[in-house]
């Protein structure tokens, strides 16, 4: 179905939207009917648009979720710059943080949220527990939410306003190869152990892999930093000198960008030891080759994504996407993303989507009692096999920092740069 | 004395088989002007080429000077060629042309830049030295390859159809000029052409090839007076070549008169060419041959005739030159 | 005469406004954006020589640039080297128009797939563990994989020739062929051997193609960030590379200085070359 005769039949449904509007929360039945027409389009990266998704979206809800998938600092530019070209925006809290105050999207009102308080509460105080501390950094509850629906100023504590629904998130940690590695690696420092040189990588993405250096730095003992998430302008130089002499040494193989690349990377053993995401590592293991998605004392660097609204979305259109974002945390999705290692918003939900075993394996770190399977079918873990890192309190628990934009963001790229380029 | 060129049973076959030059003799006696003359594709110019050294020889030996060059680089045979359209550098100006030559032996730039004035100057174009070939007329351009070819000072000069090119009045003009230069220079000028009027008015042999072979090699009076064969009478010109009893002759059509009756053939008038100094006549016989007679133009206004009237055509029994058969056209 | 002088206008206009809409505008925006400030979600409109001074004042970006002229340089030597005798071989060697096309379009056909394959096809040919390391430790050359072949400057520019040696093929090859074939035989009457007819006569000829096929690859090279991000496995700079990094942080106006700083010296390297070379024979 063409886009124009999409719009039209959009905005011709606008009237229907209107009178209906009053009786969203009890009479969705009401205007039923008029969200099969409706197309949402979501940009996002690769890790959650994902068609599986966008198909049980048309199962579900009956209307279309369009999937456009590019990488975390494209998907950022494309939301900040094209504020028309997308309704809705599958993106990471860091890039939150640049994208939303452009003023291109608009806040979610957490009322029409259903499951709202059923989100873990890392994106809402920043603890998994109660007596946790939140990791440094830009953590997801730092960017959560606004003062009010007009505000672009992001509020210190909830309010009604969310910025991003939270629907996807993870601890990030450092992949393995155990067969080349040739000793069990325990903190971040073995990254720039002499053993591995011109086998190690870091990704390229200024803003993560910048914390990737600070855990080594801090690991190593170089460094103590006030905060790895917004560090000075002497904690960035002495981080990108250590880098550039590293670089200079011939301890990095390669700097990776994409999640292919990643993959690739490890999986032709150019690479022993690098950054890594939990569902690369599983692709590596899917083709055979030992990879271990290595749990490190000092914890994990840990990212969250969420779903936020294009400010232009108004009338039926903006009902359907918040049907999307009601569904997405209402167990299918949640239980379709933990079982790729990622963590879903809502677990208790999630949880009624899977069996006893997936969620023993995924979630609670116990031993696998019938093979893992992946999406496709395959089997991607054997009878026995125990997640990499543990229980989902074990691995969660220990994030340390998250994925950041700092205060001197501009200084830090550019100096991120020159370590490129040296 | 030696001959300067020698041919000796030269044969060019090409890739497919194609014979182009079979088996090929000729002595050209030094310090003479030869030209070879015949329809395209009588292997005339890959004669000049092989001469030349850019044509690798199938069969057979060529020695220039007495020397066996035929396996030796086109340089070291001490022959020039003149390329059809003259083959000028593009890029370099009309005296680095010139220079071009004595620059690939290694004389130093000042010594082959006034060599090469002097070569200019020899061609009347000293002024256009500094010219580049797109900026030359045609005569200018063939004047500056002349002298590059001259320039390293060759025994055998070699001119691929050098006149082809020009309009008929620098034709004539350059004509001469070739002579006189051969003249002065003493040396052989080989040269390639298919018109027979520039082969008799250049030179001291004129080779008529046809067909891969030569046919006949001569003086051009010789060739003129008496045709080796009946393609020879053809292609050179001013012949009737006519089969009546005894066999096959040639007589030239200047020697032929109209007779009021009793001439050796009878025939209609069909075409009356006026020419100026002479009218031509051109006359149908009953048998199919048709023949010409060139009469000086007094001769044919004393009683002119008109195309439709019967005449007789006549000529002195020594006129008439008889040709071997079996090179029947 | 007016109405005719007006016609020629009205007839140029179309080019005239195509080449306003999508060459001077674009530029005329890259220049004004460089001067704007930004901070980091957006543009602040403004006259700041912030982006230039930031940019120029690093020793990085000078090395950048001078890495970029080196790949550029190196490209375009290596490219020339073996685009040349191609296009040589193609022109001199083989007789026969049939032939010649025949072997010329068989050179374009690794073309007939994108650039992005052509570069990873490198990849497991070259890696560690590629085929490359195995046929030469297979045959004993060397005993332990050569490092430098893959994820190094040597993968960047062996890339880079790969991908953009058929622009200077084409080029050269089509001057080339016009080259009168007596001119080469008038040189070597005169006594030009070889390397003599190659250098004073086929080389001064080849320069319109030779500075055409200079400035596809020269140009192509400068503006490259794919082929030296995933050859080097991002371990090298050019600016290309350091341009779209900038993009991809939305550093907009530090992008737009560089950009500039980039047309800039294409722009002084193309007009080098074309002072070199007239190549309006060619056009």
């Amino acid at each position: 179905m063409s886009k124009t005769t999409l719009t039209r039949r959009g905005a011709l449904s606008l009237a229907g939207a209107a009178i209906g509007s009053g009786a969203i929360t009890g009479f969705p039945t009401l205007w039923a009917q008029n969200i099969k027409g409706v197309t949402l389009r979501q940009v996002g990266t690769g890790v959650s648009g994902l068609n599986a998704i966008a198909e049980q979206v048309k199962k579900d809800l009956g209307f279309t979720l369009q999937l456009t998938v590019s990488d975390t600092e494209a998907v950022a530019q494309r939301a900040a710059t094209q504020a028309r070209s997308f309704d809705v925006a599958d993106i990471e809290y860091f890039s939150i943080k640049k994208v939303y105050p452009t003023g291109v999207m608009q806040p979610i009102e957490t009322r029409r949220i259903k499951l709202a308080d059923k989100i873990v509460p890392i994106f809402s105080t920043g603890k998994l527990l109660p007596t946790g501390t939140p990791g440094q950094g830009t953590a997801p509850h730092t960017v959560g939410y606004v003062d009010g629906k007009t505000s672009t100023k992001f509020a210190s504590a909830p309010t009604g306003w969310m910025t991003l629904m939270p629907t996807i998130y993870n601890a990030d940690t450092l992949g393995i190869r155990p067969d080349l590695t040739g000793r069990p690696i325990r903190n971040w420092r073995d990254l720039m152990d002499p053993a591995f040189k011109g086998k190690a990588a870091i990704l390229n993405i200024p803003g993560i892999g910048i914390m990737d250096a600070a855990m080594v730095m801090e690991s190593m003992g170089n460094l103590k930093y006030g905060d790895k998430g917004n560090m000075t302008k002497e904690e960035i130089d002495k981080t990108i000198a250590f880098l550039i002499d590293a670089k200079r040494s011939g301890q990095f193989r390669a700097f990776w960008k994409t999640f292919d690349e990643s993959v690739n990377l490890m999986a032709s053993g150019e690479v022993v030891i690098q950054s890594m995401w939990s569902p690369a590592v599983a692709a590596v293991r899917s083709r055979g080759i030992a990879c271990t998605y290595q749990p490190l004392e000092e914890g994990y660097r840990a990212w969250g994504s969420g779903l936020g609204l294009a400010k232009h979305l108004t009338g039926l259109q903006l009902d359907a996407a918040y049907e999307y974002l009601n569904w997405y945390i209402s167990g299918w999705a949640g239980a379709f993303l933990n079982r790729q290692g990622y963590y879903s918003a809502v677990l208790d939900t999630a949880r009624q989507h899977m069996s006893e075993n997936e969620w023993g394996y995924w979630m609670e770190g116990k031993a696998a009692t019938a093979d893992i399977l992946a999406p496709d079918g395959k089997v991607m873990e054997k009878v026995g096999a125990v997640r990499d890192g543990g229980s989902f309190n074990d691995r969660m628990g220990k994030v340390v920092c998250w994925n950041s934009v700092m205060t001197e963001d501009r200084y830090m790229v550019q100096k991120w740069n020159e370590f490129i380029a040296a | 004395m030696q001959a300067d060129v020698e041919l000796i049973s030269v044969t060019k076959r090409y890739g497919g088989g194609a014979v182009a030059v079979d088996n090929v003799s000729l002595a050209i006696p030094p310090g003479s002007y030869c030209c070879l003359l015949g329809p395209s594709g009588c292997g005339k110019t890959s004669t000049l080429r092989m001469i030349a050294g850019h044509e690798e020889v199938s069969e057979g030996d060529i020695l220039l000077a007495g020397r066996n060059v035929t396996d030796m680089a086109p340089a070291q045979r001490g022959t020039a060629m003149m390329f059809q359209s003259y083959a000028l550098f593009p890029h370099l100006t009309a005296l680095e042309n010139v220079a071009f030559g004595p620059r690939m032996r290694g004389v130093a730039k000042a010594e082959r830049l006034k060599r090469a004035g002097e070569f200019l100057d020899l061609v009347q174009l000293g002024t256009m030295a500094g010219r580049l070939p797109s900026q030359l007329s045609g005569g200018q351009q063939q004047r500056v390859a002349l002298a590059r070819a001259l320039i390293t000072h060759p025994k055998v000069l070699l001119l691929d159809e050098p006149l082809s090119a020009l309009d008929p009045f620098l034709r004539t003009q350059m004509r001469e000029e070739l002579k006189r230069l051969q003249r002065e220079l003493g040396i052989t000028f080989i040269h390639v052409t298919h018109g027979q009027e520039e082969a008799m008015a250049l030179s001291d042999i004129a080779v008529v090839m046809e067909g891969g072979r030569i046919v006949q090699a001569a003086h051009p009076r010789e060739v003129f007076e008496r045709p080796a064969s009946a393609f020879v009478a053809r292609f050179i010109g001013g012949h009737n070549v006519l089969a009546l009893p005894p066999g096959s002759f040639a007589v030239r059509t200047d020697r032929c008169r109209l007779v009021p009756s009793g001439g050796q053939i009878s025939g209609t008038v069909t075409a009356i060419e006026y020419q100026g100094a002479a009218v031509r006549v051109v006359v149908a016989c009953p048998d199919g041959q048709a023949a010409e007679a060139l009469l000086p133009d007094g001769l044919f206004h004393a009683a002119p005739v008109a195309p439709g009237d019967a005449v007789s055509l006549g000529w002195e029994a020594a006129d008439a030159h008889l040709l071997a058969t079996h090179h029947a056209a | 005469m007016r109405r005719s002088a007006l016609f020629s206008w009205l007839q140029a206009a179309p080019l005239a406004l195509v080449l306003a809409v999508f060459l001077l505008v674009p530029m005329a925006m890259l220049v004004i954006v460089s001067f704007f400030d930004y901070d980091s979600y957006s543009l602040i409109p403004d006259f700041v020589l912030t982006n230039y001074r930031e940019s120029f004042s690093s020793a990085v970006t000078w090395r950048t640039f001078g890495k970029t002229l080196w790949f550029a340089g190196l490209t375009w030597v290596i490219t020339f080297g073996i685009g040349f005798w191609v296009a040589y071989y193609l022109a001199f060697v083989v007789r026969g128009d049939m032939p010649r096309m025949v072997l010329f379009v068989l050179c374009t056909v690794p073309f007939w797939t994108s650039n992005l394959i052509r570069m990873i096809a490198w990849v497991p040919f070259l890696g560690r563990n590629g085929l490359m390391n195995s046929a030469l430790i297979g045959m004993g050359a060397i005993n332990k994989p050569l490092e430098f072949l893959l994820f190094s400057d040597f993968a960047v520019v062996l890339a880079f020739v790969h991908l953009y040696t058929l622009f200077m093929v084409v080029p050269v090859f089509n001057t080339m062929l016009r080259i009168d074939r007596r001119l080469l035989e008038a040189a070597r009457d005169a006594g030009a051997g070889f390397w003599q007819t190659l250098w004073c006569v086929i080389l001064p000829l080849t320069k319109p193609g030779i500075g055409i096929g200079s400035i596809f690859v020269v140009v192509l090279v400068m503006g490259d960030f794919a082929t030296v991000r995933l050859m080097s496995g991002g371990q090298s700079a050019s600016v290309g590379l350091m341009i779209s990094n900038q993009i991809g942080l939305m550093q907009y106006p530090a992008a737009a200085a560089n950009a500039v700083g980039l047309l800039a010296m294409v722009l002084l390297l193309m007009a080098a070359i074309l002072r070199a070379i007239d190549i309006r024979r060619e056009l």
